[in-house]
């Protein structure tokens, strides 16, 4: 017992014995149950850990085995049903059964290189300024925010945006060139992208090298920084011709959906592949064998994609190769 | 040096295209759906009677289609996604990773179409031999959009979560946390807005996607909650009518483009904040 200094009442203080005690009683009772819990807490937690490894190895193989059916089942569909010699090379038909489809395959390839032709110059152009000729300000920042939309406007708006002012305003009409304007402003963002991180890891000390020899800063970028970031761009433009054969929702209404022809000039309407599995599936019951001609043509733009990505990895690794030998 | 001044000026043109083209998009889409927001009107664009013949353009059910078959598409999805992401940097033995990545690279150049013709041919069929429905609808469309989304969220994840500083890791399992403890307590919270942000922009591709989704959704108007039922989304709708409409019809078509064009920038200024947010 102790006194309050303050109102003088009596109040009960535990003594120091009594705080001993307290402490033996933990030690013997509460501690071991304090160490069951601990344990308990471990053995939950690595059960736990456990389980999220397991959950995460097999989200992971659901992934790649969603990606494996799709290849397997498309190839396999194509190859059984439809892809021969004679269905590659072979002229469609628009009424009757057994068409080909090598204006598809003609078209979806010129319309890349077109589309190449005028993207490339713009999007290098682009990221040649974004990185060697501005400081982050203003411009830059609306160039980005620009890009940036640019990437998440759905392509299906690319395409109508591009009937309106390409194919109607422009008077272009359905035609390659017109996809091809259309495709190039849809790919501008990833081309400025790619580029940009191509020329943002040459080594600064390149720059400065040439600039100190007196070169002007658009000598040092197209005699050093641009050939030092080709394999980067190389990559780039390789993953963008697999886009643009692979797009269809651009190019339904500014190219076309089915030619009987081999298209020749750009002012000509064309039919790239993709464009044309859609326009079998719609409108293909006017041939009895229009799931034949899908089958297949699905199957071919898939193995040109699957090539289109592993020839872009395979030039990236040549290049580091030779690189790696030069320094 | 005035050449060089010239082609300082030059590049600038090339960069500011990307620019211009959104504005010019905004501006002709704008323009051309115009005559549906004041001939049509608002009330009948957003009504839910959707009959171009006797002039009705209401887009309630392909919006709440869009809606619908998006979450559907993040729901299955992003679980998917960000357990990739977590399994690439966090879990995965080295040769697996790249195996994984490889994968996940070659499902994201998979074009649209071709994804679409799967979903029709396999998916299809087998929702309408379980469910005895035919098939098309919202349950096809998410599971479609689901394998779109994935490499997206599965790539911008993992970037996340490969570069957060080591530090966070090294002092978590210094603690005695398990592997599952880190990831939980302090990788994924420290990640959070980088995840969010692909998980937006996962939600940004399934918005917009077109092809895939137009081949199994069914294309009907109706409205419906049923994920079994055949209905349409804003892109499906917009492709499959775009070729024959004219006249009303038509700028009802472009309304709808501009409600895409709206939802998509909604999505980039919201992303926008969030990492303004993260830096502040």
């Amino acid at each position: 017992m102790s006194t309050d200094l303050k109102t003088g009442v009596e109040i009960a203080r535990p003594s120091v014995e009594v705080v001993g005690d307290l402490c033996e009683f933990k030690d013997s009772r509460i501690e071991g149950i304090i160490q069951q819990s601990i344990a308990r807490n471990e053995k939950r937690a690595h059960f736990y850990d456990r389980v999220a490894t397991v959950t995460v190895w097999t989200l992971s193989i659901i992934g790649l085995g969603i990606l494996a059916f799709i290849i397997f089942v498309i190839l396999y569909r194509g190859i059984a049903t439809a892809l021969t010699p004679g269905f590659i090379f072979g002229k469609p038909q628009a009424l009757k059964e057994g068409g080909g489809i090598w204006p598809m395959i003609v078209s979806s390839f010129y319309l890349a290189l077109l589309t190449i032709a005028i993207v490339l110059p713009l999007g290098v152009g682009a990221a040649v300024y974004l990185t060697e000729f501005s400081r982050e300000g203003r411009i830059t920042r609306l160039v980005r925010f620009g890009a940036d939309s640019l990437s998440t406007v759905p392509s299906v708006v690319f395409g109508i945006f591009g009937m309106v002012l390409f194919v109607i305003y422009f008077g272009l009409g359905y035609s390659l060139l017109a996809g091809a304007f259309t495709l190039a402003l849809l790919n501008m963002p990833t081309v400025m992208r790619t580029t940009e991180e191509a020329i943002k890891a040459v080594p600064h000390s390149y720059r400065e090298a040439c600039l100190s020899l007196g070169a002007s800063r658009w000598e040092t970028a197209k005699k050093i920084v641009l050939p030092s970031a080709m394999p980067g761009i190389t990559t780039g433009v390789v993953l963008t011709v697999g886009r643009i054969v692979g797009e269809s929702a651009a190019v339904l209404y500014t190219v076309g959906l089915f030619v009987r022809k081999v298209p020749v000039s750009p002012l000509q309407p064309a039919a790239p592949m993709a464009a044309n599995i859609w326009h079998m599936y719609t409108e293909g019951a006017l041939v009895s064998d229009w799931m034949r001609v899908a089958n297949g043509e699905a199957a071919f733009l898939l193995l040109v994609v699957l090539v289109l990505n592993l020839g872009a990895r395979l030039i990236a690794r040549i290049y580091q190769k030779r690189l790696g030998m030069v320094s | 040096m005035a050449r060089e001044k010239y082609i300082k000026m030059l590049l600038m043109a090339c960069a500011s295209l990307s620019f211009l083209a959104i504005l010019l998009i905004f501006l002709f889409i704008f323009q051309e759906s115009l005559p549906a927001i004041t001939r049509i009107g608002i009330p009948n664009l957003f009504s839910a009677a959707w009959n171009p013949d006797k002039g009705q353009y209401g887009m309630l059910a392909f919006l709440i289609g869009t809606l619908l078959s998006t979450l559907g598409g993040l729901l299955i999805g992003a679980p998917l996604g960000i357990g990739t992401a977590v399994f690439l940097d966090q879990v995965a033995p080295s040769r697996m990773a790249n195996v994984i990545r490889r994968g996940v690279e070659l499902l994201a150049g998979i074009p649209s179409v071709v994804i679409g013709w799967f979903g029709l041919i396999i998916l299809v069929p087998f929702i309408a031999r379980i469910t005895g429905s035919a098939g098309y609808g919202i349950a096809a469309a998410s599971v479609v959009l689901a394998v779109m989304v994935l490499p997206t969220i599965t790539a911008l994840g993992a970037e996340t979560l490969r570069s957060l500083p080591p530090e966070l890791k090294e002092a978590s399992v210094a603690m005695g946390a398990t592997r599952w403890q880190t990831i939980r307590k302090v990788l994924l919270p420290a990640g959070k807005e980088g995840i969010l942000v692909a998980v937006v922009l996962g939600m940004g591709r399934a918005i917009g996607e077109t092809m895939a989704v137009q081949m199994v959704v069914g294309n009907s108007s109706q409205l419906t909650l049923n994920p079994f039922q055949p209905t349409g989304t804003l892109t499906s709708n917009l492709v499959t009518n775009m070729g024959e409409a004219v006249g009303n019809f038509r700028a009802a078509l472009f309304a709808q483009a501009l409600v895409l064009l709206i939802l998509s920038m909604i999505l980039i200024v919201s992303i926008r904040f969030i990492t303004r947010k993260k830096e502040a």
